[in-house]
């Protein structure tokens, strides 16, 4: 974290510039948790007395392994949607990054994948993977690739919803990318190609380490955005076949919805809760050793 | 692109917009009582002209009708309603949730409608005989959209090959095979198809001899019988890959199911009586249906949702409510749900009044389904009823059929799973 | 002769990608206009037999637009613009300003940044029901009028901006109210700009908050609306549900399509410095 460098006019100015943002996050987000970190402990469906039950919430989850397998799927999920969608929206930047009708109307089309609801989304691409009828199904078939059930299949529908995920925010990675590169000097580049440096070597040597904090912003939102995936999965595959893509946010919506364990649910958002903490630690220190004293996205 | 001005002008307009939605905040006026609804499509349609049509046969009650999700986000906010005491004045449940929140005590009793109206039930789509262990309960729900498992057959493909609605599992089996067509690699046409879902696990366990939940109480999840349920699933899909089991959880299967019927993909499904109207008008053939095949016995579970009234409401909501409800269920409205919807008309003298009017005559596969009635068997409305589905069973059923895991030990783990907590 | 190469192929690069982008739109609106039987028998077939309006009258019918749609446009709007109006002086305080317990309030923000709505319903549900506020424009937009992520946008920019720009303005006599409106937000406006975007876009499109905190027809958003043209378990209807899918997305669309130009520009022109 860079220094804060002035010094306040009255001491409590800070304090009232942060009045409102405090309240709204204090009722709205962080009362919120604590309430559920109460409840973690209780059994409770809503309706009827709520029943301490100490940690029986907590034990249950860690000896069954539903945490981890909640872990795993959620991580390889964003893993994926965070490197497809962070590694295609460069290359499209780069691509993308010049002036022209042509240009900006692919950008356009692009970027309006973000823009779309992703239950819209959702729905488009439960018609384009039905292995049957869909369209990407049959030219699957058409290609010799014989039928796949991109979402009935339990090893690959996790990466199906990967995939429309990458699809929905390639764009705005893009965008984002495309800040980045408008950043850079064109005089820096003019010179590496005057020094006779190849398109490749220009990007790999100047480029890139100069899109560092852009890469590491990008990373972070898509990875907060992979997380709370839920709209995609409610609508394409309920957390099936087998679990195979109950990631958190689902497996928390199940047990309020279907299950009626407010107690529980609680539980496994304080599991949630801790996961992203230990993620976002993790984080913070890959930006220290990359991003060197710089702090994202901060030039 | 955000002026000063646009901005504070904004501010203002959202603070106030806020503000002035936070004063408006309406109770109902007099004589008007909430309706909260989980359909989409048609069902809305056909229950909003019914709405329309109360209103215009009397002017003392209004009803005003609200889309509160599917089923489970209905169900929630039904809970999260009662708890800050708004919940509506009628709303519709699904029959698994009835005994559960029948057990918190949050559903007025609805005895007063009238013996008029509660003799005239069809006691298989009604409350009648459903709570495990008896005894006397006040009644709290009220049949609405009902329905049962029917099978669905491709005529001309079963004429083609001179086939017959199976009458048992082992026909079934059989019928499933021969309907099968495949090229060198893989089956184009499937025999068999039915969502890997509970309600057609418990009809199985039925026909196989079983109970879910013993009349004492224990839930047995049909011992062997359920076990011999899960098998014939497993055998069908794995060993003669005769049974599509369609891709998707919930409603996805069950909506993938049918589009392989209409498209030819398979040649019979098992499915909801309730979408009798839409396979016969989409299908490109013509549509038989069949009773389900029996195995010790024949046997059907009734699914669908109940009228409920929460606690909460003043009396004279509560009055008003009567009088909805006490017109819904009268013949002519439960037909007219009937017959355009597909679900199942829950009045004895409606029912008789369509046999009269050669309604039956003129749909054949309607006969077939109300004729299945007489097997339907009463859930056993044990307050964990809707875990039983939801947590321990449902889950368990797609790792048993898609995985191959061994059906006792899966039914073994979905018991053990609902000790504790 | 190898450049050209690299052009044709960079060309057909782009070609494919906006192949792949526009082409399930595309799709979407070819199905919209196909009926229930054509779309049965020959799923894949691009094209509608004829222009078939039916589900469009069937989505007119069911959804009184408009309403719908003013609801969700005065709601996204309300959101973004007091996410704007609330980060400004919490980033500038945390950027800025030295003062104690800044760092624990830094963090406290980025902790906000992970919770999602499935998780803080239940709690703001009871909160607001003896309010009163259940049902009503506020419970739609109150919760969302800080956003930890748009706080976290604002600070990030305002940390690049010389403190001599800020000691100056003092020196003029402004006040720190002046000094965050008039002479920082005009400075981070491409931050702005990129926020307001986000969140317009996010609130527009959400289903799950505006189903679970409304119980009347009153104050609902299109998601919801368009919702109710699904009739689960039965088949989908896919004309129609596509039908649905264009006229939830087309305004939003062309609001994009008005606007691009200024919002590429403002959001590329150093968003994120």
């Amino acid at each position: 974290m860079s220094e804060a460098s002035l010094a306040p006019v009255r001491a409590r100015h800070p304090y009232l510039l942060l009045l409102p943002t405090a309240l709204v996050l204090g009722v709205f987000f962080i009362y919120p948790v604590a309430v559920a970190l109460y409840r973690s402990f209780f059994a409770w469906d809503l309706l009827t007395d709520p029943q301490f039950v100490g940690t029986a919430h907590y034990s249950r989850l860690l000896a069954q392994g539903a945490v981890a397998g909640l872990v795993s799927r959620t991580l390889a999920y964003s893993l994926v949607v965070v490197l497809g969608a962070g590694s295609l929206g460069l290359l499209l930047a780069v691509l993308l990054n010049r002036p022209g009708r042509l240009y900006a109307f692919v950008r356009g089309s692009i970027f309006s994948a973000y823009i779309v609801s992703w239950v819209a989304v959702a729905l488009l691409w439960l018609w384009i993977l039905d292995p049957d009828a869909g369209v990407l199904s049959r030219a699957a078939t058409g290609l010799g690739l014989g039928r796949i059930d991109w979402l009935g299949d339990p090893d690959l529908a996790l990466y199906s919803l990967a995939g429309v995920s990458v699809w929905k925010i390639t764009g705005y990675a893009m965008v984002i990318f495309l800040a980045g590169l408008q950043d850079i000097p064109k005089s820096v580049l003019e010179a590496a190609a005057l020094d006779g440096a190849t398109a490749w070597r220009r990007f790999w040597h100047v480029t890139w380490p100069l899109l560092r904090p852009t890469t590491v912003f990008v990373g972070t939102t898509s990875l907060i955005m992979s997380f709370q995936a839920f709209d995609i999965v409610r609508v394409m595959t309920q957390g099936g076949p087998i679990e195979s893509t109950t990631v958190f946010v689902y497996a928390i919506y199940e047990q309020v919805f279907m299950n009626l364990r407010v107690g529980r649910a609680s539980a496994l958002t304080m599991v949630f809760f801790v996961f992203l903490l230990v993620l976002t630690a993790f984080q913070l220190w890959l930006w220290r050793r990359f991003s060197g004293r710089r702090t994202m996205g901060g030039s | 692109m955000l002026t000063r001005r646009t901005l504070s002008g904004l501010i203002a307009g959202a603070l106030g917009a806020a503000a002035v939605g936070g004063c408006n905040r309406k109770r109902l006026p007099p004589g008007h009582i909430s309706l909260w609804f989980s359909y989409g499509g048609r069902n809305r349609k056909v229950l909003l002209e019914l709405v329309k049509q109360f209103h215009r046969e009397q002017h003392a009650v209004r009803v005003v009708p609200t889309f509160q999700g599917d089923y489970f986000e209905g169900l929630t906010k039904l809970r999260t309603g009662l708890y800050v005491e708004q919940a509506p004045t009628v709303t519709h449940v699904i029959g698994e949730a009835l005994p559960y929140l029948a057990e918190a005590q949050v559903l007025e009793p609805l005895e007063d409608i009238g013996s008029e109206v509660i003799d005239d039930l069809v006691p298989a789509l009604s409350q009648a005989g459903t709570f495990v262990g008896g005894g006397d309960r006040p009644l709290v729900g009220l049949p609405f959209n009902r329905s049962t498992p029917v099978a669905y057959y491709n005529k001309s493909i079963f004429r083609q090959l001179g086939l017959r609605p199976p009458k048992t599992w082992a026909e079934l089996r059989s019928a499933a095979r021969s309907a099968c067509l495949r090229d060198s690699e893989r089956t184009t046409r499937f025999g068999f198809s039915c969502p890997v879902d509970w309600w057609f696990w418990v009809a199985m366990v039925g026909q196989a001899g079983g109970e879910v939940v013993a009349p004492n109480g224990e839930v047995t999840l049909g011992d062997q019988a359920g076990v011999r349920a899960l098998r014939l699933w497993q055998t069908m899909v794995h060993d003669e890959r005769s049974m599509k089991p369609p891709p998707g959880r919930d409603y996805n299967a069950w909506e993938a199911a049918n589009n392989d019927f209409l498209a030819g993909r398979v040649a019979m499904i098992w499915t909801s009586t309730a979408f009798l109207r839409y396979l016969e008008d989409n299908a490109p053939f013509a549509v038989g249906t069949a009773p389900l095949p029996s195995q010790q016995r024949a046997a059907v579970p009734t699914g669908g949702t109940f009228f409920v009234v929460p606690k909460g409401a003043r009396p004279e909501e509560r009055t008003a409510a009567m009088t909805f409800l006490r017109w819904m269920m009268a013949p002519a409205q439960a037909n007219a749900w009937a017959t355009r919807t597909g679900y199942m008309t829950v009045s004895k003298r409606g029912r008789a009044k369509l046999a009269q009017d050669g309604f039956f005559a003129q749909h054949p596969n309607d006969r077939v389904t109300v004729d299945q009635l007489k097997h339907a068997r009463p859930w056993p409305w044990a307050t964990q009823l809707l875990r039983i589905q939801r947590e321990a069973v449902q889950p368990r059923l797609e790792a048993a059929v898609l995985a191959r895991r061994d059906a006792a030990t899966v039914l073994d783990e979905a018991r053990k799973s609902l000790e504790g907590v | 002769m190898r450049r050209s190469w690299w052009r044709v192929g960079g060309k057909g690069l782009l070609f494919a990608a906006a192949l792949v982008w526009l082409a399930p739109y595309l799709w979407m609106v070819s199905t919209s206009f196909k009926t229930l039987p054509e779309i049965v028998a020959a799923p894949a077939y691009p094209l509608p037999s004829s222009l078939q309006w039916g589900a469009y009258e069937e989505v007119f019918s069911t959804i009184a637009v408009g309403r719908y749609l003013l609801n969700t446009l005065v709601m996204a709007t309300a959101i973004a613009t007091l996410q704007i109006a609330l980060a400004l002086p919490a980033g500038y305080a945390l950027a800025k300003l030295r003062f104690c317990g800044r760092r624990a309030a830094f963090l406290s923000v980025l902790a906000c940044l992970i919770i999602p709505a499935q998780v803080t319903f239940v709690p703001v549900f009871t909160m607001l029901g003896p309010l009163g506020l259940i049902d009503t424009m506020a419970a739609l937009v109150l919760p969302f009028a800080v956003s930890a992520f748009g706080t976290f946008l604002v600070r990030q920019a305002m940390l690049a901006i010389p403190d001599e720009i800020i000691e100056a303005a003092r020196l003029d006599g402004a006040s720190e109210f002046t000094i965050v409106y008039r002479v920082l937000a005009p400075i981070v406006q491409p931050t702005l700009a990129a926020l307001f975007l986000f969140s317009f876009v996010f609130h527009y499109s959400d289903y799950f908050w505006p189903l679970m905190m409304t119980t009347s027809d009153d104050v609902r958003t299109m998601p919801l609306a368009v919702a109710l043209l699904r009739e689960q378990g039965t088949g989908v209807r896919w004309h129609i549900v596509m039908a649905g899918n264009v006229v939830l997305s087309l305004p939003i669309l062309a609001l994009f399509a008005v606007t691009q130009r200024r919002i590429m520009q403002a959001v590329t022109a150093r968003a994120l410095s």
